[in-house]
């Protein structure tokens, strides 16, 4: 019996922390909206965010995740590429149709996702990283003495940073994966590049969900990441912890929000896609 | 004469992460750029010479294979029996997710017998071993990138240091054998979690019969697409325990260091799946 109850009770104790954190990540969600609309109502506010933070944030969340985007995405769409000529060679051998599919599927899934999943590793791991030790260190505590609302001084700017960087790096991701893709199929599999660079699959809504994925993924990630960094405790250790939580929590989000977004386009659609 | 680092150091890992100096402002910004691009290159060859080092280290340790049992016992149990609800989330998504994408054929064309034969492939040899890497490197390799720089700014491997114990067999052996057995054992089971996923989301959301899923996946799917994601799982478990242990053993300075080197680690880990999956695809096919 007591076991039992011990089980019950952990298994209590896990549903209870679980739901508390996600409570809590609503609200920050929730004060950061807040913070952009409270930025945006008192022009020049004493207490918001400093000057030329935007800036700062726009240039080490999008400048610097630009090399690393560029080789990741780079290799999976030759990856990508080679492994759809590869089947296509066992089935049809007929390659007229690989291009313009694959350029499909990068606009309306792979590009956004495989960008998302990367940014949350290297953004979402280098905001949890730095709010964390200032947490840590009591440099959030000295804010919030000083009147400062943390979530405006902290999540905000790396928020509308990170939702403007995401889509220009998913752009430019999705650019490289699909050249990558071109070369290696001609490389390997002798695919005329004509045939190959093909935009007529793509139509005007995969390029709303296109921006609508990007959007949602550059949104999630600085308010998971965020979150994580504002509650690390103790030490080292903690902070260690909230980047480890900030990793796998956005690379979760943009995995759970991907599904979600793509089932509702298809029904919106009525497979239509 | 070459200086040799005193037994079990692993200051020579270390690199020099000086800062370079100011540049005096009448220096042009062409000359800037450039130095920019080489203090990166330089910093990023210091990185990989400091990871095949350390791989070379390991590789030694083992050659009269002395591991700490009880040190490798804990560290399996928390990477792969720990990590097992998390993966079977991820994969039970990214089968889900390849069915969604083959759902517009199945709706307009009535392809269903496809469906199960893009989703399983898709799955089987990219999509479920790369997902699968890349959050078991944020779950278990940042995990284990924080404890052992903890362990470093705290000076315990100085502390095992002085009781001569080797802190590269006694620490860091387990963690990589553990990692590489773990991501392996944990991509057969994501695997399959992931074809139940293609077939409950067929099932649910396009209609597809269970059957039809089935005989899609038997008859077009080969043995050989389930083993060459599962063998790429392996490097991919080599790749981020390297990289984890390496920038955790080399931290420096307090929390701020230990934040920095567990998104290094990430990083790295990140662009060495990607590259292993290039070059392991191309060379195997």
């Amino acid at each position: 019996m007591s076991l039992f109850r011990q089980r019950i009770e952990r298994i209590g104790t896990a549903l209870l922390d679980a739901a508390g954190a996600a409570i809590e990540l609503w609200l920050v969600y929730v004060s950061t909206i807040a913070g952009i609309l409270r930025g945006l109502s008192r022009r020049r506010g004493g207490r918001g965010r400093p000057r030329g933070e935007l800036v700062r944030q726009l240039f080490h969340i999008g400048n610097k995740s630009l090399i690393f985007i560029i080789v990741t995405l780079g290799f999976i769409g030759m990856v990508m590429a080679y492994q759809a000529c590869l089947q296509i060679s066992r089935v049809t051998g007929d390659f007229s149709q690989i291009g313009p599919q694959t350029l499909r599927l990068i606009v309306s899934d792979f590009g956004p996702t495989i960008t998302g999943m990367m940014l949350a590793t290297r953004v979402g791991a280098g905001i949890a990283a730095e709010i964390g030790s200032m947490k840590v260190t009591e440099q959030v505590d000295a804010l919030r003495m000083s009147g400062v609302l943390p979530i405006d001084y902290l999540v905000v700017p790396r928020f509308i940073a990170s939702i403007i960087m995401t889509l220009m790096l998913t752009t430019i991701g999705s650019l490289v994966m699909f050249a990558a893709g071109g070369l290696t199929a001609n490389y390997s599999w002798g695919v005329n590049p004509n045939l190959f660079f093909d935009l007529s699959q793509v139509r005007p809504r995969h390029l709303v969900l296109f921006v609508i994925k990007a959007a949602t993924f550059g949104a999630a990630i600085p308010v998971v990441a965020g979150f994580c960094g504002l509650r690390a405790r103790g030490s080292s250790e903690g902070v260690g912890w909230a980047t480890t939580a900030a990793v796998i929590g956005s690379s979760f989000a943009v995995i759970v929000l991907d599904f979600l977004i793509s089932a509702a386009a298809l029904f919106v659609t009525g497979g239509d896609l | 004469m070459i200086d040799e680092p005193p037994a079990g150091s692993l200051d020579h890992l270390r690199p020099q992460r000086d800062e370079p100096p100011p540049p005096s402002p009448e220096t042009g910004i062409v000359s800037r750029a450039f130095e920019g691009i080489g203090g990166g290159a330089i910093r990023i060859a210091q990185e990989v010479g400091g990871i095949v080092v350390l791989s070379g280290q390991v590789l030694r340790a083992l050659v009269p294979p002395r591991i700490d049992r009880r040190e490798l016992v804990k560290n399996l149990y928390k990477m792969g029996n720990r990590s097992v609800p998390i993966v079977v989330l991820t994969a039970f998504f990214a089968g889900g997710l390849m069915t969604l994408q083959a759902g517009p054929f199945v709706i307009k064309f009535g392809a269903a017998a496809l469906a199960g034969w893009a989703a399983g492939y898709a799955v089987l040899r990219e999509m479920g071993p790369i997902l699968i890497a890349l959050m078991f490197s944020g779950r278990v390799g940042a995990n284990n990138t924080a404890e052992l720089a903890t362990m470093t700014v705290t000076e315990q491997l100085d502390g095992l240091r002085a009781l001569a114990i080797d802190p590269v067999q006694f620490l860091v052996v387990p963690r990589v054998i553990a990692m590489i057995t773990m991501l392996f054992a944990l991509t057969i089971i994501g695997d399959f979690v992931a074809l139940a996923g293609a077939a409950i989301v067929a099932r649910v959301m396009l209609g597809i019969e269970w059957s039809t899923m089935y005989h899609s996946f038997a008859d077009n799917l080969r043995p050989y697409d389930f083993f060459h994601g599962v063998y790429k799982s392996l490097a991919f478990g080599g790749a981020i325990a390297m990289s984890s242990c390496y920038f955790g053993i080399t931290v420096r300075g307090g929390a701020v260091g230990v934040g920095r080197a567990v998104n290094a680690a990430v990083v790295a880990a990140a662009v060495s799946i990607m590259l292993l999956d290039f070059f392991l695809t191309y060379t195997t096919g």
